[in-house]
């Protein structure tokens, strides 16, 4: 029997817009079992990626309940919720969301430093390595590629062997075949890590990859 | 009207948003400029308007140490209206006997009866100017208040001047022919010039000045006045003052303090220039794809760039009416305590000279700085401007030139309003040599702060912190400028003022004498030592025989054509005679003592050189009305900082032969015998003049203590400026630390790393830019102390303590206030947001 490591009751999300309250999701619930990747799929504005943000903590639900290795996110606050999520959570994004101003290195041993690893160097090098970047540690963001970027953005998600991985259309600004080279890594990584993935994607093709498909419709599970 | 301004107007349409801190910025800049001119303007013009009424007349023929004989009179007489005689000393006023006996230095004006010849004398009771005759046997006299407070005299008591006894009748609320200005030495006492002339205040030698003040006839032209005057008086030793110019030195004293607060108002304006060039930047970026559009729709680069200079003009106009009209309200507001603190009438209202020129400072700064960006974006290709991250380019070089061309004009501006070419360009160097030291502090932090990325391992704060100084697009260089540039004047004031107090309460009590006398009589000079040495308790006394002359001629020449406005040429200035050299000769060979050939002069060394006098010039000096021409046959190495006794010019013995003359005399006590000494003094010899050096320091100590207000109130404004374009660069910055706080908590940051991140990051630069300030401050304390003042520079580290403590602070404030929102956020929002 596998353990459930996430698991969604009810929650709702409404935010406040211009024109009044905007709901976002609704009566979601879903239980996600522990080393399997699930894949979020549906049309723009369905609230894939607004889910993905409540499982991540990043944002709150206004509704119901959302419990992450058995602890209530909705109990915790801003403080909390971030160091809750070092060494539990990875989290990837679209536009890769590297610190400008830091090298690769830097940007994969950032996470490991707020831990307070002291070997978080040693082992950022070793991450990056290991996403084929080992020669571009000392290059900033800037002077690297896309594709390079997102490497590097996998790396950070996954250098602190998070319980968790949090994928946000990884491959949304990459071409084809880049985008292919980053999910095969994604994937690679979280059966190397054992890790849970949960993968929001446009792309049907992606999606099957995953263990579980979870379509959303309107703010709801469809 | 232009498709150019058509276009600028509806862009206008959206308001002034995101030009607060463009406009808050030229706003203060102008008002500072505008308020410090507006009150320079109004104590010029009443120095101008009332310069009959402060002089005491159209004109004042002034004679040193002597009265005009009674044929100089007769012409005096004949050539005015009215003519009033005025004969101004020092002296010493006592009261009571023995161990009670009581002491108060004045500066004495016996005056006759015509006087005032214009205004009235102000008097608490109001007596008449008769009260000073004769009156119960007693002549009157009226005293400044702080002179009765101390002697604690009422109206009819008794008080003895030089010996003299006087009945005090009423105190001195305002008087008509003074300006109060430069650092007199005591306050003033008016007796009536009869009472006095039988006395030995006027024997011959005393040191006195005699001022006729005349009322010239109705339609006399003053220049031919004076030049009727000049040639009457020739080699007579007599100075000329015409209403024009009737207190040159509080002239000269408001010119220069005003001047220089207006350029530090310009320091505070080119703080402003940051934020100008900042907000402009920020703008432009944001308008870049209304320009790529344009661009694509046509529109000529001519026309895209009178677009914007259309609306920075019109912004720049209403930044500079909004300063002009703040300037115009603190004036009126604080007009009632501004003509209170003044010695002098004046009636501070808005006139435009200074409006003018503020304005004309506020649109040069506007157009220099504002051009940058501009000029910048010109530079950049369609293309580009679609895409973020423009990259950065140099303005074309036409641009280049334009702004250098500013910079020239502004520069001829300041030297034309000021007057001073010294002073302006000095403290325009000054300011360009802080804002690149400035630049470069800023660089060499973000330099460090890359180079020591390596030393934060394991400190996530720190090296986010150092991260954010590091990258390109830093905040370090707006804010070290912005905030640098004030505390660098603040600074300069601190170490500036600290130094010279340090100075003077070090090196002074060791070396400096505690009295220094002055009139002892020649037949006095045998009997005021011996008492002096059976007090016991006076260690050493230095007397000098002493005589007051003018240098009128270097080699034939007339001294001041020769070398110009030198403070030795300025009035007249003690010489003595000598057998023997004071000092160290530094070049040629003092005359023998029995030295009875043509006048020979030994002059101070360094005067010398800065008068470009050497050995075997000729000097004209005149004394007494005589002039004597004499050979430079030795240079002395003077010392005047040991407020000993010091003459910048010696003559032989015989040159001086029978001129009648004074002597003045050193005394070193220490500080507890002080008072029983001057009591003996004033008690045996009370025509002789004790001036109290601590007093006279403590006199100097004021004078520089208002200075340095005035000079930090101006920096304060440049403060506020830099804090506002600190608060517009926290405020342009607010998006990407929304991010950053947003990026760190998703990676497992608590809102305390992330504060402590920001707060590191803002202190940091506040450091840089209190450290700079200080090196700055050091470099003008150590210019000011070693090269004008002559003395050795101490580097204060409170005043410099407190520099970088504020830099950090005002820092930290402007940064951590734009920190809260960022701290708040929920970072799926702010990351979305970039998605």
């Amino acid at each position: 029997m596998t353990d459930t490591i996430l698991s969604l009751s009810d929650v709702g999300l409404t935010l406040d817009g211009n024109a009044g309250p905007v709901e976002i999701l609704q009566g979601i619930s879903l239980d996600i079992e522990q080393g399997s990747s699930v894949g979020l799929t549906g049309p723009s504005g369905s609230g894939k990626s607004s889910l993905l943000m409540l499982m991540g903590g990043l944002e709150r639900a206004t509704r119901g309940s959302i419990q992450v290795l058995g602890q209530d996110l909705g109990a915790m606050d801003e403080d909390q919720l971030a160091r809750f999520r070092r060494g539990r959570m990875g989290i990837v994004f679209q536009s890769f969301h590297l610190v400008p101003t830091m090298t690769a290195l830097e940007n994969v041993a950032l996470p490991l430093e707020i831990m307070g690893e002291a070997d978080a160097f040693a082992r950022a090098e070793a991450e990056l390595a290991a996403v084929g970047l080992g020669h571009r540690g000392h290059h900033y963001p800037s002077e690297m590629s896309g594709g390079e970027q997102q490497r590097v953005a996998l790396a950070r998600a996954v250098v602190t062997r998070p319980a968790v991985l949090l994928a946000d259309e990884p491959t949304g600004n990459l071409d084809a075949a880049n985008g292919a080279a980053i999910m095969d890594l994604l994937f690679g990584l979280q059966e190397r890590h054992g890790a849970t993935l949960v993968l929001v994607t446009h792309a049907p093709e992606l999606a099957a990859r995953c263990d579980r498909v979870v379509q959303l419709s309107d703010g709801a599970l469809a | 009207m232009m498709l150019s301004a058509r276009i600028a107007a509806r862009e206008l349409r959206g308001g002034i948003r995101g030009f607060r801190v463009f406009l808050l910025c030229l706003m203060l800049g102008v008002a500072a400029i505008a308020s410090v001119g507006l009150v320079r303007g109004a104590i010029r013009e009443a120095l101008s308007d009332q310069g009959a009424m402060l002089l005491g007349g159209d004109a004042q023929y002034d004679f040193t140490y002597r009265r005009a004989t009674p044929e100089e009179r007769a012409w005096i007489d004949d050539h005015a209206a009215a003519v009033s005689e005025v004969i101004e000393f020092r002296s010493m006023l006592t009261r009571g006997a023995g161990d009670a006996l009581e002491t108060a230095l004045t500066q004495v004006k016996a005056v006759d009866g015509a006087h005032p010849l214009i205004g009235a004398l102000v008097l608490d009771p109001p007596v008449p100017m008769g009260a000073l005759g004769p009156e119960g046997g007693l002549p009157g006299i009226f005293l400044d208040q702080i002179l009765a407070d101390r002697l604690g005299l009422a109206p009819g008591d008794t008080v003895q001047l030089a010996g003299q006894p006087f009945a005090y009748r009423a105190a001195i609320t305002r008087e008509p022919d003074s300006t109060g200005a430069g650092i007199g030495l005591g306050p003033r006492s008016i007796v009536a010039l009869s009472a006095i002339e039988a006395t030995p205040i006027l024997a011959p030698g005393s040191l006195y000045e005699t001022e006729y003040r005349v009322i010239l006839p109705e339609g006399t032209d003053l220049d031919a006045a004076k030049t009727a005057a000049e040639a009457r008086f020739e080699g007579a030793g007599m100075r000329w003052s015409d209403s024009r110019r009737a207190a040159p030195g509080a002239d000269r004293f408001v010119d220069r303090l005003g001047s220089f607060l207006v350029l530090v108002g310009l320091a505070g304006l080119a703080v402003g220039g940051v934020g100008i060039s900042a907000t402009v930047s920020a703008w432009i970026e944001r308008k870049a794809e209304t320009v790529a559009t344009l661009r694509a729709l046509g529109a000529a680069g001519g026309t895209i760039r009178a677009i914007f200079l259309w609306q920075l003009a019109a912004l720049s106009a209403l930044g500079i009416v909004a300063g002009l009209g703040l300037a115009a309200l603190v004036v009126v507001l604080a007009a009632g305590v501004i003509e209170a603190a003044l010695p002098i009438p004046v009636t501070i209202a808005l006139s435009a000279g200074p409006m003018l020129e503020a304005a004309v400072y506020g649109a040069l700064v506007a157009a220099i700085f504002a051009l940058w960006p501009l000029a910048r974006m010109a530079t950049t290709r369609s293309g580009a401007l679609y895409r973020a991250g423009r990259g950065r380019r140099w303005p074309s070089w036409p641009a280049l030139v334009l702004m250098a061309v500013l910079v020239a004009v502004l520069l001829a501006a300041a030297v034309a309003f000021s007057g001073l070419v010294g002073l302006t360009l000095g403290t325009f160097g000054g300011v360009v040599g802080a804002l690149v030291l400035l630049w470069l502090a800023a660089f060499g932090l973000r330099l460090l702060a890359r180079r020591a990325a390596h030393l934060s391992r394991g400190r996530p704060a720190l090296r986010a912190a150092l991260a954010a100084i590091g990258a390109p697009r830093s905040e370090a260089a707006p804010v070290i400028l912005s905030l640098g540039l004030g505390l660098s004047v603040l600074a300069a004031v601190g170490q500036v003022d600290a130094a010279l107090r340090s100075a003077i309460q070090r090196d002074l009590p060791d070396v400096a004498p505690a009295y220094f006398m002055i009139d002892i009589q020649n037949s006095q000079l045998p009997e005021f030592l011996t008492t002096l040495d059976t007090l016991g308790t006076v260690d050493k006394v230095e007397t000098a025989p002493m005589l007051r002359g003018v240098i009128t001629e270097i080699n034939g020449q007339p001294a001041r054509e020769v070398a110009g406005e030198h403070w030795v040429l300025r009035g007249d200035r003690g010489v003595t005679y000598a057998t023997t050299p004071r000092e160290a000769l530094t070049a040629g060979t003092f005359w023998p003592e029995d030295y009875a050939g043509p006048p020979q002069a030994s002059f101070a060394a360094k005067e010398a050189q800065e008068l470009g006098l050497k050995l075997g010039d000729k000097i004209t000096v005149n004394i007494l009305g005589r002039d004597i021409e004499a050979a430079i046959t030795s240079l002395r190495d003077v010392d005047f900082s040991t407020a000993g006794i010091g003459f910048v010019l010696t003559l032989n013995p015989a040159a001086l032969q029978g001129a009648p003359h004074v002597h003045i005399a050193t005394i070193y006590a220490a500080p507890e015998d002080e008072a029983a000494i001057l009591r003996r003094v004033a008690q045996e010899y009370p025509n002789v003049t004790a001036i109290r050096v601590r007093d006279a320091i403590a006199r100097v100590s004021e004078a520089l203590g208002t200075i340095a207000r005035a000079t930090s109130l101006a920096a304060g404004v440049t403060l506020l400026t830099g804090f506002v374009v600190l608060i517009g660069a926290a405020a342009a910055g607010e998006g990407a630390r929304n991010w950053e706080a947003a990026m760190l908590k998703t990676l497992g940051a608590t809102r305390a790393t992330i504060l402590r991140s920001f707060a590191l990051r803002a202190a940091l630069m506040g450091a840089a830019a209190g450290l700079v300030a200080i090196g700055f401050g050091a470099l003008a304390g150590y210019a000011v102390l070693e090269w004008v003042m002559e003395a050795q520079y101490r580097f204060a580290p409170l005043p410099a303590l407190a520099i970088v403590l504020g830099g950090v602070l005002v820092t930290l404030t402007a940064g951590l206030v734009f920190a809260l929102r960022p701290l708040a956020a929920r970072p799926a929002r702010i990351l979305r947001a970039r998605e």
